[in-house]
């Protein structure tokens, strides 16, 4: 039976370096920080080795505090109940990671609407542009913290 | 054969159109405009669910000339039932001009009037109005199929007294 125990033993074991501030909360689910050097090796083998078949989502978060733009990747699997959430920190100025298109396929569109919404840079992408925004606004990162696209009017001013 | 005749102006449809509007002869075209008033099914957000129930059978809006269509060259008119996204306004546009004339557009629910809950917001298009000539606006989140079928029922008033803005007087 592979579960949230099992899944950390073989990671941990696979890549002694890479892995910091890991946390069980239950036998389903699993968060770690991986290096983002070592995120293209470790999902390949959660597919190849540990059966985790199915990228749920695939997302960005900003931290302009600690001037950190982070991935988090939701891994889970069709053969057992297990959910796994990988979190990769990024430099704000330069955020470049590499794609796992070639070992999930579906992480294409979700590489491409975070780039497009927060910038970041995803390496060997097969075709990274813009998802859902217009090419003229590639560059504008809208989903950022510090973005002033927004106009200061709300309905409160309105009335 | 092949003798000039001089003295004769050649007419278009257009020249006749233009002279027919001046004419009483509008109105009675505008009483068969009015009756046939085909929409274009193309919806955009959960207006657009209201849309296609509005043109099922339960309200029957056959009664007023009032029939869905799919494709934009057999539509008089078209429904924006949405927020209008920044990267859909080209296809938006390009469904518009696909549309022959006579044709009239009316804005459904609080997304494609002001904006509604994402008023401002950095991937729609603010003032639909300004964009499209729009005839009549519908309020409402998402408006009542009634209230779209008294949306239709305006315009044909509208048309009838030659105020709408799909056609040039």
């Amino acid at each position: 039976m592979i579960d949230a125990d099992y899944i950390l033993n073989s990671l941990t074991k696979t890549f002694p370096n890479d892995l910091s501030e890991s946390k069980i909360e239950s036998d389903m689910r699993l968060t770690s920080y991986v290096e983002k050097d070592a995120i293209f090796n470790v999902c390949k083998h959660m597919l190849d080795n540990l059966e985790c078949n199915h990228l749920s989502c695939e997302c960005g978060v900003d931290y302009p505090d600690r001037n950190e733009l982070e991935v988090v990747y939701h891994i889970a699997s069709y053969e057992h109940p297990v959910v796994i959430t990988l979190k990769v920190k990024l430099p704000r100025d330069d955020p470049e990671i590499e794609s796992i298109v070639s070992i999930y396929w579906n992480a294409n569109w979700y590489e491409r609407e975070t780039y497009e919404l927060y910038g970041i840079m995803y390496k060997n992408h097969p075709d990274l542009k813009p998802l859902l925004l217009i090419d003229e606004m590639l560059g504008d990162w809208p989903l950022r913290k510090d973005y002033e696209g927004f106009p200061n009017k709300t309905s409160k001013n309105l009335v | 054969m092949g003798e000039v005749i001089e003295n004769v102006s050649f007419t278009t449809t257009s020249a006749i159109s233009d002279f027919l509007k001046k004419t009483p002869a509008q109105d009675i075209i505008n009483w068969g405009r009015k009756n046939s008033l085909w929409f274009l099914t193309q919806p955009m957000g959960c207006c657009g669910v209201e849309m296609i129930s509005t043109g099922c059978s339960h309200y029957d809006t056959d009664r007023f000339g009032i029939i869905p269509r799919d494709s934009p060259r057999q539509a008089d008119v078209i429904v924006i039932s949405g927020y209008v996204t920044k990267k859909y306004l080209p296809a938006l546009k390009r469904v518009w001009d696909q549309m022959p004339s006579p044709k009239w557009i009316i804005c459904m629910g609080d997304c494609s009037i002001s904006g509604g809950p994402f008023y401002e917001s950095y991937s729609t298009v603010q003032n639909i109005d300004e964009i499209f000539p729009v005839d009549v606006f519908i309020p409402g989140c998402p408006p009542r199929p009634e209230a779209l079928i008294q949306g239709f029922i305006e315009l044909q008033k509208k048309i009838m007294a030659k105020k709408d803005l799909g056609t040039d007087y």
